[in-house]
């Protein structure tokens, strides 16, 4: 919208080209504030643009959990134990991004950022061959058509320092071009939790932040869904119950993180397996944590050799 | 009022142009366009402008009210429900309009909720007890999610036309339909502290061309300081933003809410949850509300507040809003229901 066609006080307009001295008691600092970046919307406008964009996770059952799949705006985090299946997960929706708009993609690719093992190559092989199986709405003459591995940039970051230089220079590079919409950080505990001393938590609270900021710039500049897996710490005493979860584990990284993220989900390996035809697998739950636009809640879900799936249960 | 001219803040040399002049209260330039002014008191045009914009501003200020005067004044205002009657009678009536009011809460308790039903809420018709204004949302953590604003804001039209009872009533429905209540919600998004400190400096004007804005909903004025490096600005700072909205408040009679995070604060051992931005951003808000969890129960405590004791008491969220527990509440702090 051209700041032009905003109902303005001429006071206002004529402000735009000076430099705008910054509020504050005591600190005067002189910045050249475009009002272009500011502006009012009126909700209405947002209902019809692009704001309410959605990238469907891949399974009609977990979709209706998520009211669409992982909003555009805003950083998701995804915590589990390990086995739980938060990578099969990720891997998931770094395909899923690659479809067109009106089959819940985003027509664009997948940066995946790695900071533990290397990342799944063989399992992302097996999901891509497995596609038609999965995405049975989409046609199979579509699914043939995309090269999903051209589209899937894996960085890898072994430090703190890495990942800052990935999200400042090489994600951005990404995203203007269009060449990616969903960023996957995998995992962000392993960093924050190796580098730091018990002590230093100052340090890695501001590391933290640092990051966290980052991701919801990127986020919301490019309207990209970002993706950050977490890992579980055992509940003591000094660390508070955030939710009223009945487990004795809760998301690592504590309340720091917690503050920064938007949509938190969380993955539990249940008791108990699936069956279907010769496969078999554990059973698993994917949680609503909190969101701001989703209801508490999960559904029961099992990971095949095409990807994760709800399990619906059909009432007998 | 009879202010004299050498009282304002103006340069010396204007000061003295103004006084040989012959200007010497403000009832003298009143009534004078820059030009004229220009002319009598050979000043520059700037100059003049600047004068005349100095001595119009201060026009309303000075004026003193008796306490009768106020007390009538403020039974005119009215408050903001929240549909959840429980937490509107610990508020006396709603969130007030006029004031400032601060909830803190973990991550997923909430807040945001609250600030989406106040939204919706702000624009009730008076004929059916509520305010009719349209409500500005300064979204810094970009949880503003359209999807769930209709939820609310058709669970809302939806109880309203339920209690419909005479024909101002009807009439009254015609407006208030979802695409009203969205239309009437003006949004904002601020990424960094400089650009809410921005917005609120333009706010003023903005509230000036849209006299019905009877809410501000600031969610969440923490996210944007968390990453400052120097303390001690950013208690100036805030002094500076909370002075700014306690004049939008009174001036422009809107109701503020601001939401804020929780931190840890390290005492020797003793670890414990605390509203974030320091103990000198507790004397900006007037009222302040926490949301807890309680076992698998949400509470809300009001533990600041001027004209009303400390209270708490028990809400869900349900998918159309905030709303009371289905339980009765607790109106005794500390109990457990």
């Amino acid at each position: 919208m051209n700041w032009d066609q905003l109902d303005l006080n001429p006071r206002i307009r004529a402000a735009v080209s000076p430099s705008l001295t910054l509020i504050g008691r005591g600190s005067v600092r002189s910045q050249r504030f475009d009002l272009c970046s500011v502006r009012w919307f009126s909700a209405v406008l947002i209902l019809r643009g692009e704001c309410g964009l959605r990238l469907t996770v891949g399974c009609p059952v977990l979709d209706e959990l998520l009211r669409g799949g992982l909003p555009a705006g805003g950083v998701t985090e995804l915590s589990g134990e390990s086995g739980a299946g938060k990578t099969q997960l990720a891997l998931q929706l770094c395909l899923c991004v690659q479809y067109p708009v009106q089959y819940g993609g985003l027509n664009a690719g997948a940066v995946y950022i790695s900071t533990e093992d290397s990342f799944p190559i063989r399992r992302l092989q097996q999901l891509i061959r497995e596609q038609s199986c999965l995405r049975s709405d989409v046609p199979a003459a579509l699914i043939s058509s995309l090269q999903f591995t051209d589209h899937v940039y894996v960085e890898h970051a072994a430090d703190v320092d890495a990942l800052q230089v990935c999200l400042s220079r090489r994600v951005p590079l990404l995203l203007t071009r269009g060449l990616v919409r969903l960023v996957v950080v995998d995992s962000v505990a392993a960093l924050f939790r190796s580098e730091f001393q018990a002590d230093d938590w100052l340090e890695r609270n501001k590391q933290l932040l640092t990051f966290s900021s980052a991701l919801q710039q990127l986020s919301l500049e490019f309207n990209t869904p970002v993706l950050c897996v977490n890992q579980m710490n055992d509940l003591n005493l000094f660390v508070f119950r955030l939710s009223p979860l009945s487990s004795s584990v809760s998301p690592a990284l504590g309340l720091a993180w917690a503050n920064q993220v938007m949509v938190r989900l969380m993955m539990q390996r249940l008791q108990g397996s699936v069956e279907r035809g010769e496969q078999s697998s554990a059973l698993r739950r994917l949680e609503v944590v909190f969101a701001p636009h989703l209801a508490r809640g999960g559904r029961d879900a099992a990971v095949w050799r095409e990807g994760l799936r709800g399990v619906k249960y059909t009432s007998s | 009022m009879q202010r004299p001219v050498s009282s304002f803040s103006l340069s010396p040399g204007v000061k003295v142009k103004l006084a040989s002049a012959g200007f010497r209260v403000t009832a003298d330039l009143l009534h004078l366009s820059p030009p004229q002014l220009s002319r009598e008191a050979g000043l520059s045009q700037q100059e003049a402008l600047e004068v005349l914009q100095a001595v119009r501003s201060d026009g309303g200020g000075g004026a003193s009210m008796s306490a009768l005067e106020l007390l009538q004044k403020e039974g005119e205002l009215k408050s903001i429900v929240t549909f959840s009657s429980h937490l509107d009678a610990a508020l006396g009536g709603g969130v007030p309009v006029g004031k400032s009011t601060e909830i803190c809460g973990t991550p997923g308790v909430g807040k945001t909720q609250l600030c989406l039903q106040l939204v919706v809420d702000v624009q009730v018709p008076q004929c059916f007890g509520g305010v009719e204004g349209q409500a500005i949302y300064i979204d810094t953590e970009g949880s503003f999610l359209l999807q769930r604003v209709v939820d609310v804001a058709a669970a809302a039209v939806r109880h309203c036309s339920l209690l419909v009872e005479d024909e101002e009533q009807r009439v009254a429905m015609t407006t208030f339909t979802v695409e009203t209540i969205l239309s009437n919600i003006f949004l904002v998004r601020c990424h960094d502290y400089v650009e809410l400190l921005a917005e609120l400096h333009l706010l003023p004007d903005f509230l000036t061309g849209h006299p019905k804005a009877r809410l501000l909903v600031i969610d969440s004025v923490a996210l944007p300081f968390r990453r400052f490096e120097d303390l001690s600005q950013r208690t100036r700072v805030l002094y500076g933003l909370a002075q700014q909205l306690a004049a939008i408040a009174t001036r422009h009679l809107v109701a503020v809410v601001l939401t804020n995070q929780m931190t840890t604060r390290l005492r020797g051992n003793q670890s414990q949850l605390v509203p974030a931005l320091g103990e000198s951003w507790g004397h900006a808000p007037t009222i302040r509300l926490l949301l807890q969890w309680s076992g698998s129960q949400r509470l809300a405590t009001v533990f600041k507040s001027p004209s009303h004791a400390d209270a708490t008491i028990q809400y869900q969220i349900t998918s159309d809003g905030f709303r009371d527990s289905d339980q009765s509440a607790c109106s005794q702090p500390g109990t457990s229901c």
